[in-house]
């Protein structure tokens, strides 16, 4: 409680330095309440928790269910906001509440669970070997099956690095941090470890990392 | 349905259009055009029938580009091939089978620069080195790459975010940076 007390007065003290920044946090903020209006009456499996502040386009595409924590940010990065695409109608996608999501690409066709407080840059969290999975399966018709869809789950307070791919059935732990460019493919991360590298191998705890640098 | 039948539509006016103003790009019938489809270049491009190109769901920045940098270059795209939100760039001969589906990947035959100071034309390549070839009944996945002188096997399947620079065996799964086979 005092720790929420606190912001809100940092914040209002910025808000008097910087009337650029109050203004621009009321227009997300409005921009954001357009957005859960209309998703609410549009949309009924799509949830939207208000406040929620756009300052990019959100799109939320498919006939599954989305739900979206409170106090999310969508900002704009490399010309994208938040997209969220949903591939089947059982699909579930759950965004928790407290993140900053700029062009972050979600594309679900089982479950895709990301925590509170996730920090994404542009990065794809993708929970099917192919966006169109029917095609892929009747293309491939022997040999090598396609691994299935598996769930996903991001913890809490996760950093995505830029460009960094997290793909079916990882289970990436709270307080991970994804180095850009990482690609794990069903990978299980430890918390508070430091993952990089296509395929991610040996992620670093980031509690010795931290040790090191002193 | 009503998409389908505008990307018909929209595929044979392509067509006629290559047919009439751009002999270099010989598409054969049944070609669907959901999204942009963009072709450049002064080399020889045949699309075979069926094929499909449109782009990446929920991604409306990304089209399907395909490229030839010289009057040499070759493009032959298979029956039955899927692009979505695919460039191909080509200075040598690129080569898609049929069956072929492609998501969101970048598919080029060349560094287009040497890696000396002088960062020119790189000479050390040739047709017979750099060549693509994907075969029939292949998958690769998003936002992966395919370089300089690949071989993708008869139904091999590359796994999103992967760098296929080595070739690939018929039947295989492959992900990685760079692509090397795995069993998940």
């Amino acid at each position: 409680m005092k720790n929420n007390s606190i912001r809100v007065i940092q914040n209002l003290k910025r808000w008097v330095r910087e009337p650029s920044y109050g203004f621009r946090l009321t227009k997300g903020l409005v921009r954001g309440g357009f957005y859960v209006i209309y998703y609410r009456l549009f949309r009924r499996n799509v949830r939207i928790r208000f406040p929620f502040f756009a300052y990019a386009k959100v799109a939320i595409i498919g006939p599954g269910s989305v739900s979206i924590g409170r106090n999310c940010h969508v900002f704009e990065n490399v010309f994208r906001g938040l997209t969220i695409v949903t591939l089947s109608r059982d699909a579930v996608v759950t965004i928790g509440a407290g993140c900053s999501l700029g062009g972050l690409t979600v594309r679900c066709i089982n479950s895709v669970e990301i925590g509170d407080k996730t920090m994404s840059a542009v990065s794809l969290v993708q929970d099917s070997f192919f966006v169109n999975m029917d095609e892929a399966e009747s293309t491939v018709n022997r040999g090598n099956a396609i691994p299935p869809a598996r769930p996903l789950v991001i913890g809490n307070n996760v950093w995505l690095g830029g460009h960094s791919l997290v793909l079916g059935g990882s289970r990436v732990g709270d307080d991970c941090v994804l180095a850009a460019c990482s690609v794990s493919n069903g990978i299980e991360l430890k918390e508070y470890s430091l993952a990089s590298g296509n395929p991610v191998k040996r992620a670093l705890p980031i509690q010795q990392l931290l040790a090191l640098r002193k | 349905m009503m998409t389908d039948i505008f990307a018909s539509l929209r595929g044979g006016l392509f067509r006629l259009r290559c047919r009439l103003f751009r002999p270099n790009i010989q598409i054969r019938k049944g070609l669907k055009v959901y999204k942009k489809l963009r072709i450049d270049g002064p080399g020889m491009i045949y699309i075979g029938e069926n094929c499909k190109v449109c782009g990446i769901r929920g991604d409306h920045s990304q089209y399907v580009t395909i490229d030839t940098h010289s009057p040499d270059a070759v493009i032959t795209i298979g029956d039955r091939v899927s692009l979505y939100a695919v460039r191909i760039s080509s200075k040598f001969h690129i080569t898609i089978g049929n069956n072929v589906l492609v998501e969101e990947a970048g598919i080029v035959d060349t560094d287009f620069h040497s890696v000396d100071k002088s960062r020119g034309n790189p000479v050390y390549e040739s047709k017979e080195k750099c060549r693509i070839s994907i075969g029939n009944n292949v998958c690769i996945g998003a936002k992966s790459i395919v370089t300089k002188g690949v071989n993708v096997g008869d139904g091999a399947v590359v796994a999103p975010g992967s760098v296929v620079s080595m070739s690939v065996m018929p039947g295989s799964l492959v992900s990685g940076n760079p692509a090397k086979q795995t069993t998940a």
